[in-house]
């Protein structure tokens, strides 16, 4: 039975082996950090809760087409980029309906600017963080999972070309488009302040 | 001057400033400003960090998920089972495909024999139908028996030794007119093959005769390489294997041994 000071590949070795319990020891260590880039990408709590299992769940199939000269943390968090891509891939479409009153980001609603506010009741109300969030939702979902690697995750453009599965001049390019239309869109609150 | 692209300045801000760039932003207070807008921009960028997760949150996904996961040797017994499935049925068609391919080529050949031996029928089966030919077919086996006995002996004689030298050139005066005969036989009958060797046969033989005082060394060295070049002894040796065993010398030797 697998401890949790053993390392991935003994773990690994053991689950490919059928002992199923030794990948609980590799779920239980690499969960937060796969919670962590999987929120920064969907920004929703519970999706990324959900990236999660899918990611441990694909890791799992896959597990036989692992590389041991690989590290498994990489390896799985790579996984978890692809699952939270699917996610908001297929979740961008419905965000318009996703509008509310008030900024909720465990349901996802953000509380948007009313043209007729104007900016400066955004200032009033405290709701810069919220405006960065409208932006960063506006990206594509390539851009968004790139810009968060590049900016919250500090990725290099090869890390990121990796896991999204592109060249890293691709990756690179991503995050250039992220930033340019972040910066575009926190252009008026720039001004304003 | 050629100012730093927005990308550039991008990839300076989330990497260590190359020194290229910093030489440039020494000279250049248009890039400076841009890029100082840039890191203000992105340095006051606000976004929710990840809600905090307790230390049990690992053991919840695995319980989440660990249902669902089949145990691995389980389903790689399935593999295999698949596999192994999957191998005998490639080794039962393979095996099925040769043991067609050998059946074909059995009919194919049995159907095509009897056309090919009326086509070509071996010539050294001519002369079992004709008495006179097949004094001809013993007489030839004879003499390319004697020949290849010879041409042994050359092969391997030593050119210094006159006890050697003189017995072949005995054995080739008394295997000359033998090889003229066959020669002429050869060429009547139109066996170009046969023809060809017994006059190469000829020219040695011709050579080894023609020595009234004894072969000196050279020529028995030459001789050697002249048979060894063209393969007189193999063709011989050939020419012999062409006729049926029981026509052959050797058979009639040991006929004759018995008696």
């Amino acid at each position: 039975m697998f401890r949790m000071g053993t390392n991935d590949h003994e773990a690994i070795r053991a689950v490919l082996k059928g002992d199923k319990e030794a990948y609980g020891v590799l779920v239980a260590r690499h969960s937060q950090s796969l919670f962590r880039v999987a929120f920064r990408i969907t920004r929703n709590e519970s999706d990324a809760e959900d990236v999660v299992q899918e990611a441990f769940l694909r890791g799992y199939r896959k597990l036989e087409g692992f590389e041991s000269r690989s590290n498994f943390g990489t390896w799985i968090y790579r996984i978890a980029v692809r699952c939270a891509l699917d996610k908001i891939g297929g979740r961008r479409m419905d965000d318009s309906s996703r509008i509310a009153d008030e900024t909720d980001p465990e349901e996802e609603h953000v509380q948007v600017a009313d043209e007729a506010a104007g900016p400066d009741r955004l200032l009033l109300s405290g709701e810069i963080g919220a405006i960065h969030e409208l932006a960063l939702r506006s990206l594509t979902a390539t851009e968004r999972a790139a810009f968060v690697m590049r900016h919250m995750e500090d990725c290099t453009s090869e890390e990121i070309g990796a896991a999204l599965g592109v060249p890293a001049n691709a990756a690179k390019q991503a995050v250039f488009r992220g930033v340019r239309k972040l910066r575009s869109r926190l252009a008026d609150l720039r001004v304003m302040r | 001057m050629k100012h730093i692209s927005e990308e550039e300045l991008i990839e300076q801000y989330y990497s260590r400033i190359t020194s290229g760039a910093a030489r440039h932003f020494e000279d250049c207070a248009e890039c400076v400003v841009a890029y100082a807008e840039l890191a203000n921009d992105l340095d006051e960028m606000e976004f929710a960090e990840p809600p905090a997760r307790d230390a049990s949150y690992g053991a919840r996904v695995w319980e989440s998920i660990a249902g669902s996961l089949p145990a691995y040797e389980k389903r790689k017994r399935n593999w295999l089972g698949i596999g192994a499935m999957r191998g005998l049925s490639y080794a039962a068609t393979c095996a099925l495909l040769v043991v067609g391919a050998f059946y074909a080529g059995r009919i194919w050949e049995q159907k095509h024999q009897p056309t090919a031996a009326r086509a070509n029928p071996p010539q050294a089966q001519q002369p079992a139908g004709h008495p006179q030919e097949r004094v001809v077919v013993v007489v030839l086996s004879d003499h390319l028996d004697r020949s290849e006995r010879l041409l042994v002996e050359l092969k391997h004689a030593d050119a210094n030794s006159a006890e050697t030298i003189s017995p072949l050139r005995d054995q080739a005066r008394g295997l000359l007119a033998a090889n003229r005969i066959c020669r002429q036989n050869a060429t009547k009958i139109d066996d170009p093959a046969l023809a060809s060797a017994l006059d190469r046969l000829d020219h040695v033989l011709g050579e080894l005769a023609s020595q009234p005082e004894g072969l000196n060394s050279a020529a028995i060295t030459q001789l050697q390489n002249e048979m060894n070049a063209e393969g007189l002894l193999f063709e011989v040796r050939v020419l012999r294997s062409r006729i049926p065993e029981g026509q052959t010398g050797e058979k009639r030797r040991s006929e004759g041994d018995s008696i």
